[in-house]
């Protein structure tokens, strides 16, 4: 078992790289593709399917600064992948540079259970969970941006912000039962 | 039972009643050759007329199969039927003779579905064929279909009082297994307050749990519940599937048609003054509740001058301008579909002043499932979603809002909803808006339903949507203080949150709510510029939110006070523009001025509100900090906010650092001092800055930068 | 026009569409042009229907020519109904040699010797396939042409496509179509689905189809996406592979539209956690259904974006390869029918 380690290389000058975990690898192509056009900083993605990586990468391969799990909430097999993937990381990378990003989450038939449970991970890893609206461009271009953003921070490239101390603000928490509209 | 059915008059005496009407009715007094004479003759001018009289007149048991007499009648009101639209007579009589099965039952489906009406539908025929349905001898398919079509025209029914009154008798239908879907639907649209009794909430329960958790039943009882939540202990899913379907598109295609042509025929002089015109409901959403149900005028204008006088209820859409509005005030008849309230100004100025509990329940009730099922729950994840029409809908729930001075609750429930899945740009400036529209939030709950889920999209977003949100809380602020200031109560004490809702808040509540988000806003701002690097943008943002809070006390009334933190205000006072510094003494001014009236006031009267020392103490503290260092040029003395050892400061090698931060050497103002002192000293080849510091020139110096429209620094420290 | 005419020509009518029965009618060329204006198609359906009925009694139009336009409108929209295949086996050797003109003579000659009552037309349609119309009645009732089967061969080869063809009438075109077709027999191709032209180029392999090499071949590379060098795929192996995998039991082209694959089980039932039903003697029915609206395209897509495992299974892959979506399957493998 080969754990990704987030200290074991040295970052590059002006250099933020990010891992894209989707099990589907359907909506990491195409962030992937709007990650590389920031200008600002070098974006480096790397895709991958589940964790643990090929270990025949392992050379060529940057530090990574972020890993983001990419969950479709339509399918429970995503959810599990991902879960499945979490113990190839480090413990180190749980200090802020993890994040989820839940797609579809608004669609009929997520059950309700299966947004607590994804919840539930996310807040007891203390990572942000995030959502996006990966149909349209719009929803793209704006979880790019969101994604940069806590990239930015992870890869040491915001003076004065540390991951940890971001993550500590932007950490999932376990929504209480808002149930019915409250009517009464 | 018993009762309700002796509302209408016994089955027998129909046909002379409706034949009175008829225009057969006018020949009885006449002798027997004129009146044949004029039969003929009308009979010559319109077969449509003997159609009808045939069909008034059949006796019961006629055959059908090979009656071409019948087929030809019928054919005949069909083709009208199709083409114009029946008159309400007309719908009497055929309905009359579908449902009393006068000729069997085969005929009854075709007549069913021929009954387009042209303009309205009465009242009368609809309970009279309801009373037929008691009788018992329509096979189900039918009864299903008559059910079907009275949903369909449940609109153009011209009052609804008496079908009201057979609640109770449509009611007993709910436990006929094919007519519960349709019967819910049809007591969904009658429940009013009144018809909400314990017995049917029992049966309905009974029937849930015959039958599961059908969403018919789930709808009709919610609805129960918004009226009676205490007869109603169910816990309703928070997601639910919608609950009704559009039943039959026959009719409903046919009735668009037939109401096209008519409008095209009457002219469009009807177009409504005071209504907001929707886009024609041509549009076809499957799932879709988000198109706003438009307060059709089916009624065409005859229809209306004659019958308006006589009917006891007058229907919204009728109700053109504000005068006839305040003439039929008390007998307004809202329509079927509270929806179509949104797009009607006319309607929400009745909405206003009437203060009808059902109604509101019911609009609320209403937005609550659509926007539900439109943002939350949609069938295909968003994915075809229209955008730009679920942003009109939004756009439209704003300037009702806007209108009724308040928000919905419901908007507020999904709003809660919204915030803990959306990704911070789905349909960004209309969420913001609506949420700058919420009611105040009791101190207890604001922290999880808002705080958290805001603090996470805010920490995560770019520096736009940090401005965004900056505003949108600055606005939520400002209506919390305005709304203060109107509601409040003489003895400061309780005071109602919201007109809709009888919830009541005291004063201290509302304080308490007020600091948290001051607070909340406060811990935003200070880590959003340090993570931003003091993004000039989002300071302005940040600025525009202190210049709502240092004035609570005189602008709105609320006796509280609240200090920027340090992480806002040294950004502001040393922000390399020299609008914000400007600001910033502008916002210390204020502070001031409320704060010593506050004291005058607190001296003057015994139980004003006592301001806390430390935030006297805080004020001062700026106070000196922001003087000491722009006007005496000293930065760095003991005693002031930001301190650094000596050694530290020499090894930095800045000459004279205690003056880095005065007005001539201050970032935001070095370009001032420069072309000041060219302008001063216009021969001098080598600038030295530090004479402007002499005393002559230093009250120029600051004449030249008040001149230049820097009045915050004036107020604070006027030239001497 | 008699009676029952004139309901023939009204179901007609109001099974197609108004524009649909507009092109219809131009291309049926039996309308003057006058009575072609006379028609509007925004009517109402039964509107038309009317005016079309006036128009076919002043024409004195009969069932053949409401039967002519019948057929006209199948053809021009075969993927309509359930079509099912069949297969003629044990050609003659003179089977090659049947050609049109002999066959629409023997094929009628032989069900008029089997049915008394049955009304049969054959039209050759441009694209090689012979359509045949057959209305059927019995020793004494008339041929009933609100229920006509379609059938449709292309000469020369061993298959015939179906619609509505009820079991008894079943016998009675076998017979017929192997005699004229000079065969011996004929059998269920276990192929069915909506549109004719799916299981049409399916069963002739008209598409693009995969000759599995034991080497992979290099051609994946073109099917990748060009990337940005820095983005990077950590297990692109895998990803090709997959590719290849779903690409070498479906090919790379467009697929012939299948709408349901139906497996029969008729295996032991086995699981440990459950002894009564593992030690039944019978075995354990069920039927498994995949419906899709293109079902091969969708296995494709399940295997090559890894939902489904890869290779993929022999059961799945054999629906292409041999031509077939009904599958009994017992405890020995693939059963025979």
């Amino acid at each position: 078992m080969s754990l990704l380690k987030p200290f074991s290389k040295l970052p590059a000058l002006n250099t933020a790289n990010i891992l894209l975990v989707e099990s589907e690898e359907q909506f990491q192509q195409s962030l992937a593709d709007a990650l590389v056009e920031e200008t600002a900083v070098t974006v480096n993605v790397r895709l991958a399917k589940s964790l643990p990586l090929p270990k025949e990468n392992e050379e060529s391969r940057p530090r990574i600064d972020l890993v983001v799990f990419i969950i479709n909430m339509t399918s429970e097999r995503s959810f599990k992948s991902a879960e499945a993937s979490l113990k190839y990381l480090d413990p180190g990378y749980f200090l802020g540079k993890v994040c989820f990003l839940a797609t579809n989450v608004r669609n009929a038939s997520v059950p309700t259970e299966y947004l607590d449970a994804v919840r539930k991970l996310a807040a007891s890893l203390h990572c942000p969970l995030l959502f996006a609206e990966d149909q349209t461009p719009d929803g793209v271009a704006n979880a790019t941006e969101r994604l940069l953003t806590i990239l930015k921070v992870a890869a040491g490239l915001v003076p004065m912000a540390t991951a940890l101390y971001v993550s500590s603000l932007t950490r999932c928490s376990v929504p209480p039962d808002i149930d019915q509209p409250s009517f009464d | 039972m018993a009762e309700t059915l002796n509302l209408s008059s016994p089955p027998d005496s129909d046909s002379s009643s409706i034949s009175d009407q008829s225009v057969s009715s006018r020949i009885g007094n006449r002798s027997l050759r004129v009146a044949k004479k004029e039969k003929q003759k009308l009979e010559a001018v319109d077969p449509f007329v003997k159609a009808l009289k045939y069909f008034s007149d059949v006796d019961a048991g006629t055959p059908v199969v090979g009656n071409d007499e019948f087929e030809s009648n019928l054919v005949r009101v069909e083709r009208v039927a199709y083409s114009k639209g029946l008159s309400p007579n007309a719908i009497s009589i055929m309905l009359e003779f579908a449902m009393s099965l006068r000729m069997g039952t085969s005929p009854c489906v075709r007549v069913l579905k021929c009954l387009i009406p042209a303009s309205v539908v009465p009242q009368e025929a609809v309970v009279r064929a309801w009373v037929w349905l008691g009788v018992g001898k329509i096979p189900p398919s039918t009864q299903v279909l008559f059910i079907k079509w009275v949903l369909t025209i449940f609109d153009m029914i011209d009052a609804k009082d008496q079908l009201r009154a057979i609640y109770g008798f449509i009611f007993s239908f709910v436990t006929d297994e094919n007519m519960c879907p349709f019967i819910c639907h049809l007591l969904y649209l009658l429940t009013r307050k009144g018809s909400v009794r314990v017995f049917r909430v029992r049966k309905l329960l009974e029937l849930q749990s015959k039958l599961g958790r059908q969403p018919f039943l789930l709808h009709l009882l919610s609805l129960y519940k918004v009226f009676c939540p205490e007869l109603v202990t169910l816990s309703i899913p928070s997601r639910m599937r919608s609950g009704f379907r559009n039943h039959n598109s026959h009719w409903k295609s046919a009735l668009i048609a037939v109401q096209k042509r008519n409008n095209s025929q009457v002219a469009s002089s009807t177009s409504l003054p005071f209504t907001i015109k929707d886009k024609p409901g041509s549009r076809k959403r499957k799932h879709s509740h988000l198109q706003m149900p438009a307060l059709h005028s089916v009624v065409n204008k005859q229809a209306q001058t004659e019958s308006s006088s006589t009917r006891k209820v007058v229907p919204l859409v009728q109700v053109q301008s504000f005068a006839e509005l305040l003439d039929n005030i008390h007998r307004i008849e809202l329509p079927s579909q509270m929806g179509s309230l949104l797009g009607s100004s006319l309607a929400l100025q009745y909405l206003d002043c009437v203060q009808d509990e059902s109604a509101l329940l019911r609009l609320n009730f209403w937005l609550g499932y659509a926007l539900h099922e439109e943002f939350l729950f949609c069938g295909d994840g968003g994915a075809s979603q229209n955008s730009e029409e679920a942003r009109l809908f939004l756009n439209k729930l704003l300037s009702t809002q806007h209108f009724l001075q308040e928000g919905f609750s419901s908007t507020e429930a999904f709003l809660y909803k919204f915030l803990c899945i959306w990704d911070g740009s789905l349909l960004r400036p209309q969420i913001l808006e609506l949420l700058s529209n919420i009611p105040v939030v009791p101190s207890t709950q604001i922290r999880r339903l808002l705080f958290e889920p805001l603090m996470q999209l805010f920490f995560t977003s770019s520096v736009f949507f940090k401005c965004g949100m900056m505003e949108c809380l600055n606005n939520m602020l400002l209506k919390w203080l305005t709304w203060h200031s109107v509601y409040a109560l003489e003895d400061d004490l309780d005071i109602s949150l919201n007109s809709q809702t009888s919830i009541n808040m005291t004063l201290s509540g509302f304080k308490d709510s007020v600091m948290e988000l001051i607070h909340f806003v406060g811990r935003l701002a200070s880590v959003g510029l340090q993570l931003e690097g003091c993004h000039t943008l989002f300071l302005n943002f940040v600025l525009d939110f202190y210049e709502t809070v240092c004035d609570t006390f005189l602008k709105y009334g609320l006796p509280l006070v609240v200090m920027p933190p340090a992480g806002v205000f040294y950004p502001a006072l040393f922000a390399t523009d020299p609008v914000s510094v400007d600001r910033l003494a502008h916002i210390m001014k204020r502070y001031k001025v409320n704060l010593v009236s506050a004291k005058s006031q607190e001296k003057n009267t015994e139980q004003a509100f006592h301001i806390s020392r430390q935030t006297v103490r805080e004020f001062n503290h700026y106070m000196v900090v922001m003087v000491n260092c722009l006007w005496n040029s000293k930065m760095f003395h003991t005693g002031m906010g930001v301190e650094l050892g000596e050694e530290l400061l020499l090894k930095s090698n800045v000459p004279q650092y205690w003056k880095s931060f005065d007005l001539i050497h201050h970032p935001a103002f070095m370009s001032y001092a420069i072309s000041f002192h060219q302008k001063c000293w216009p021969g001098r080849k080598d600038m030295d800055l530090n004479s402007i510091k002499h005393s002559k020139p230093w009250t120029w110096y600051l004449e030249y930068l008040y001149s230049q429209g820097y009045d915050g620094l004036k107020q604070i420290v006027p030239a001497q | 026009m008699d009676d029952l005419t004139k309901r023939l020509l009204q179901r007609l009518i109001r099974r197609m569409p108004a524009q649909m029965l507009k092109t219809t009618l131009e291309k049926w060329d039996r309308l003057t042009a006058a009575q072609q204006q006379s028609l509007d198609f925004t009517q109402p359906k039964w509107a038309l229907i009317e005016t079309l009925l006036t128009i076919f009694e002043e024409n004195e139009f009969t069932v053949k020519h409401i039967t002519e336009l019948e057929m006209l409108h199948v053809i021009n929209n075969p993927n309509q109904g359930m079509w099912h295949a069949f297969h003629l086996m044990d050609p003659d050797d003179t089977a090659i040699t049947v050609e049109l003109t002999q066959f629409k003579e023997q094929f009628k000659s032989h069900l008029r010797e089997l049915v008394r009552h049955v009304s049969i037309k054959i039209k050759k349609h441009t694209d090689e396939a012979v359509w045949i119309r057959i209305a059927w009645g019995d020793g004494f009732s008339k041929p009933n042409h609100l229920k006509p089967t379609y059938v449709v061969h292309h000469l020369q080869t061993p298959y015939v496509f179906v619609t509505s063809l009820t079991s008894k009438q079943k016998p009675l075109l076998s017979q017929a179509l192997t005699l004229s077709t000079r065969h011996q027999g004929i059998k269920d191709a276990n192929l069915s689905g909506r549109k004719l032209t799916a299981i049409r180029d399916l069963l002739m392999k008209q598409y693009q189809q995969v000759f599995t090499t034991r080497y992979p071949s290099p051609l994946e590379e073109t099917n990748q996406p060009v990337s940005n060098p820095r983005i990077e795929r950590e297990q692109a192996g895998l990803l090709a592979n997959r590719l290849q995998m779903a690409c070498e039991a479906f090919g790379y082209g467009v697929l012939p539209q299948l709408q349901s694959a139906v497996y029969k089980l008729e295996t032991k039932y086995k699981d440990d956690t459950n002894k009564t039903m593992t030690e039944r003697e019978e075995p354990f029915r069920c039927v498994v259904k995949f419906a899709s609206s293109n079902l091969l395209e969708s296995i494709r897509q399940c295997a090559s974006s890894g939902i489904a495992s890869t290779p993929v299974t022999p059961l799945l892959s054999s629906i292409p390869i041999k031509g077939r979506n009904y599958f009994v399957i017992k405890d020995n493998g693939l059963g025979p029918s």
